[in-house]
């Protein structure tokens, strides 16, 4: 009776991070109505542990992705391992894996309290060590006080706590989220990541999140795999998918772009629209990319290697940074100036765009 | 090998799946198919039965019924029936126009309510429809009988003889027949009201000025839907009306649903009545291809109920 | 200006409509009081018909035949209903087209052709067999099938307001089908239920004609003791046993409409 109350967050911990699970998906097919092609022979490879990010437009098929990996579809052909073993026939209800859905679907015929149990009720736990188990999650995921509410009297983002606490109770081997912040508003959804990233760590849990919105998928994620037409297109860490993007899809999804043709000239320099570039660390032909913020935009007159004249057609203030279009050779481009309080250009003012070869991206196509 | 796997699991969930779909619409298909579906199908296949002894169906299977029905019988041709068909049809007619002249304002007054007060509103219109149609009935043959003040007022305007009620008569059938329906045209009217947009009849106010054309051409195409709908619900169980016209009406006043009940009862011609219900099972079906269609309409074609 | 003169004859034409309405539910109860033989003029309040009706062995049983096929028809059809509307939401993506033939036909037919398919059906099925001789029996079975298609669309039209997502929340946390229905299906729909078999009963304390033509000489009902009476010559009993069931129906109205008022109310006042 003395003893002291065993520290089970603690140990929990302990126990999701020895028990955090790896993903693998082999050749995975899904197609609707017969004719619609969700996914095409997608083969992915989820570590242990690390927060993974389904990335893409509507309709490239990343919440059918995680539908099948939830077990509320049943992908048409290839193999699904969790933790190495293989669930592909598996019903949704006999995975350890659960879900925060984007509505959050909460019951709305129940408490706070009773949805955060349900899982564990279903499984048969008494109703005890639910309310111990509930009470705990709860304070973890500070909700401590609303645990008696009905769910039509919390907020967006309590809703968001309540549904994450229904998954996380479960201590399941793989934790789905299926744009889980995108009902909130700006501020809110700021905070929640942070918090959302922080729970993943502490627990070191296997996190799947999809989203539509890049800005979030590199701020939250070890690897983002970006999805376009059912395929997969990339998968890297946030760094590398924006600064190394392997397409065109990839390279305009993560960010705003400027995009050339070009051939090499034989001697190791690039022939492009803007003009000859040298000092490039792979001169290959087809179509390299240059991100805005890599450009710089100088006054006129100034000559060199990899300078070239040009003429700023638009100007886009925006505070912390200036947004030029300017007409250089034969090419527009896009470039992005932060602000540090220099002399602003123009519409219509002639100058100097200089291009830094190292920041050139070559892409497949 | 693990495809083999995939599709032997598919197989289990194909099974455990048909197996709840049975479970959950077996029991309420079965039992519609077997005690409706299948008695229908009966009545139907009674029409074209030789009348035994009794009334009751026999072999062979004869057109005779149909002739009957037509007026061909055994004294030679009569058109008794005809007229009770077409009276049929007139009085459903006449009830049924009279019934959505009387909805629309009340549909349209309805949904210009607090949204609050709409619920109960409508509840009020639909109550009295809850209760027995034979008490209902009742109720108008006490209203009608002869001393009331409605029929009083009736014998003043030389409406009526003196001391005489002002039923039976046709006018007192389509009177009970309007009380009846006026609730399955003012809900789906009123349904459509709701949708509707008013803002294309404030512009059509400004624009036609005058409450017939606005109605014409920017109320009418709006509320059409519901129109279609009450029109359909009101006529056709109308059309096969029973209760009302035995009650309200003479012998004068009868149609079709008495014709049939007539030849189960009293006159014992089970084929002939069969043949008369066959009629209004027709009319019913072309009913129910209407109101599919116009289902369809207003789910966007995808909407499995109306 | 020209608002508020339309908005003022809607509403004169509103009360009129009232009028229309109740007026002869009104003389009904009103003649039940009165306290002589005459439904032209009344003479005084009086509780009489009722005390007959309390001494009148086959209305009694008229009574109770009718309370016994209400219940028990909208126990079942609820039953069946639920089941059949559940069915038609999980399997919506299907083929179900045909289903709503199936669905509308007691709906949208007559009750005369109803009444008389169902006798033939049931008095040929006698013939042949022996079982279904008309009586309570067949009376409840043939309510059973009018009432299975308005439950089963009300239940449908509840299921398809709800988040489709909330049946794969109950998957996705670990409950078997049989704990989806009975943790989830069935507290959801818990209200919807309710108004269900009060929809159903009002349906059967409405119905007269295919009642009529399914009984047997033993299953009087209510409805159609007041029919042969009215047939045979009113006696004022009549007002007083219509009057009994005007008051079941409008209290079961009021019943079910508080009911689907006290759910959004209660969330109200609870903030």
């Amino acid at each position: 009776m003395d003893a002291p109350a065993p520290d089970t967050t603690s140990e929990r911990r302990g126990r999701a991070a020895r028990e955090a699970s790896s993903i693998e998906l082999r050749g995975v097919r899904k197609t609707f109505g017969g004719s619609v092609v969700a996914l095409d022979h997608v083969d992915l490879e989820i570590r242990a542990g690390e927060f993974f990010t389904l990335l893409g437009p509507s309709g490239c098929g990343k919440t059918t992705l995680l539908r099948i990996l939830a077990g509320l579809e049943q992908p048409d052909g290839g193999e699904l391992e969790i933790g190495g073993r293989d669930i592909t026939g598996t019903a949704a209800h006999r995975r350890s894996v659960n879900t925060v859905f984007q509505s959050y679907a909460l019951f709305p015929h129940l408490s706070v309290r009773d949805n955060i149990a349900f899982g564990l009720r279903m499984r048969g736990i008494d109703r005890a060590e639910c309310n111990r188990r509930v009470d705990e999650m709860a304070e973890f995921i500070k909700i401590g006080q609303l645990t008696e509410r009905r769910i039509e009297q919390l907020s967006g983002g309590q809703q968001q706590r309540v549904a994450l606490a229904r998954a996380l109770i479960n201590e399941p081997d793989v934790l789905l989220l299926d744009e889980p912040l995108s009902a909130l508003d700006a501020g809110l959804r700021g905070e929640l990541q942070v918090e959302l990233l922080q729970t993943q760590k502490r627990l070191g849990m296997t996190f799947v999140f999809v989203t539509h919105d890049q800005k979030e998928a590199m701020v939250m994620s070890d690897r983002i795999a970006v999805l376009n037409e059912g395929r997969i297109q990339q998968v890297d860490s946030p760094d590398a998918v924006y600064e190394r993007p392997r397409n065109r899809f990839v390279a305009r999804f993560m960010g705003h772009t400027n995009l050339f043709a070009c051939e090499p000239d034989g001697e190791g320099r690039l022939r492009t629209g803007l003009g000859t570039l040298s000092g490039c660390r792979e001169p290959g032909g087809g179509c390299i990319l240059v991100r805005p913020e890599t450009l710089d935009l100088q006054p006129a007159g100034r000559e060199g290697e990899n300078r070239f004249p040009a003429r700023v057609v638009e100007r886009l203030y925006r505070g912390a940074f200036a947004e030029y279009q300017v007409e250089c050779g034969d090419e527009r481009v896009t470039v992005i100036a932060s602000n540090r309080g220099q002399a602003l250009f123009r519409s219509g003012d002639e100058a100097t765009l200089a291009v830094d070869p190292d920041n050139l991206v070559s892409l497949e196509d | 090998m693990s495809e083999r796997v995939a599709q032997g699991f598919s197989i289990r969930r194909e099974w455990g799946r048909t197996t709840h779909l049975l479970g959950t619409i077996g029991p309420g298909v079965i039992w519609i198919v077997l005690f409706l579906v299948l008695p229908s199908l009966y009545l139907i296949s009674v029409a074209f039965m030789t009348n035994g002894p009794y009334g009751l169906p026999q072999m062979p299977l004869t057109l005779q019924s149909f002739r009957e029905l037509a007026g061909f019988g055994f004294l030679g041709w009569s058109p008794g029936n005809l007229y009770t068909l077409l009276r049929s049809f007139w009085q459903t007619l006449i009830a049924t126009g009279l019934v959505i002249l009387i909805a629309y304002p009340l549909a349209y007054y309805i949904s210009t309510q607090p949204s609050n007060r709409r619920a109960l509103m409508l509840l009020i219109v639909v109550v009295p429809s809850w209760t027995n149609q034979v008490i209902r009935t009742f109720g108008w043959m006490n209203l009608m009988a002869p001393d009331t003040p409605l029929s009083d007022t009736a014998a003043v305007f030389g409406l009526i003889p003196p001391q005489l009620g002002l039923f039976p008569s046709s006018f007192a059938v389509i009177v009970g027949l309007v009380y009846n329906f006026l609730p399955f045209m003012v809900l789906p009217l009123y349904a459509a009201f709701e949708k509707m947009d008013h803002d294309i009849v404030a512009a059509a106010n400004d624009l036609y000025a005058t409450p017939v054309r606005v109605f014409r051409h920017a109320v009418l195409p709006q509320t059409l839907p519901g129109l279609m709908a009450g029109t359909v619900l009101v006529s056709i169980p109308a059309f096969g009306m029973y209760v009302i016209p035995e009650l309200l009406g003479g012998g004068k006043s009868m149609m079709l649903g008495n014709l049939v009940a007539r030849q189960f009862a009293e006159a014992s011609n089970w084929p002939l009545g069969a043949a008369a219900a066959l009629i209004m099972i027709l009319a019913t079906l072309g009913g129910l291809l209407i109101l599919r269609r116009i289902g369809r309409k207003l789910g966007g074609g995808k909407e499995v109920v109306l | 200006m020209k608002r508020s003169r339309l908005n003022r004859s809607l509403q004169v034409f509103w009360y009129l409509a009232l009028l229309f309405l109740y007026a002869p539910l009104a003389i009904v109860v009103t003649f039940s009081f009165n306290s002589t033989n005459t439904y032209a003029k009344f003479s005084g309040f009086s509780l009489r018909w009722y005390e007959k009706l309390l001494e009148n062995e086959i209305i009694l049983n008229a009574f109770y035949n009718s309370a016994v096929l209400a219940i028990t028809s909208s126990a079942l059809a609820t039953v069946f209903g639920t089941a059949l509307g559940y069915g038609i939401y999980r399997y919506r993506h299907l083929q179900l087209g045909w289903l709503i033939w199936i669905i509308y036909l007691p709906i949208v037919m007559p009750d005369i052709v109803y009444g008389i398919s169902q006798m033939t059906f049931f008095v040929g099925v006698h013939q042949l067999t022996g079982f279904l001789q008309p009586d309570l029996g067949t009376m409840i079975i043939a309510h059973i099938s009018f009432q299975v298609p308005f439950v089963a669309l009300l239940i449908y039209s509840r299921l398809v307001q709800m988040d489709p997502l909330l049946f794969e929340a109950t998957q996705d946390l670990y409950a078997r089908p049989w704990q989806r229905a009975w943790y989830f299906v069935l507290p959801t729909l818990r209200a919807a239920l309710i108004s269900a078999f009060f929809l159903s009963f009002t349906l059967s304390i409405d119905d007269f004609v295919i009642s009529f033509f399914t009984a047997g000489p033993e299953s009087t009902t209510l409805p159609i003791f007041i029919w042969s009476a009215i047939k045979k010559g009113i006696t004022p009993e009549i007002n007083a046993i219509s009057t009994l069931l005007i008051v079941t129906v409008f209290t079961a109205a009021a019943i079910s409409f508080a009911i689907q008022r006290a759910r959004p109310a209660q969330s109200r006042s609870s903030q």
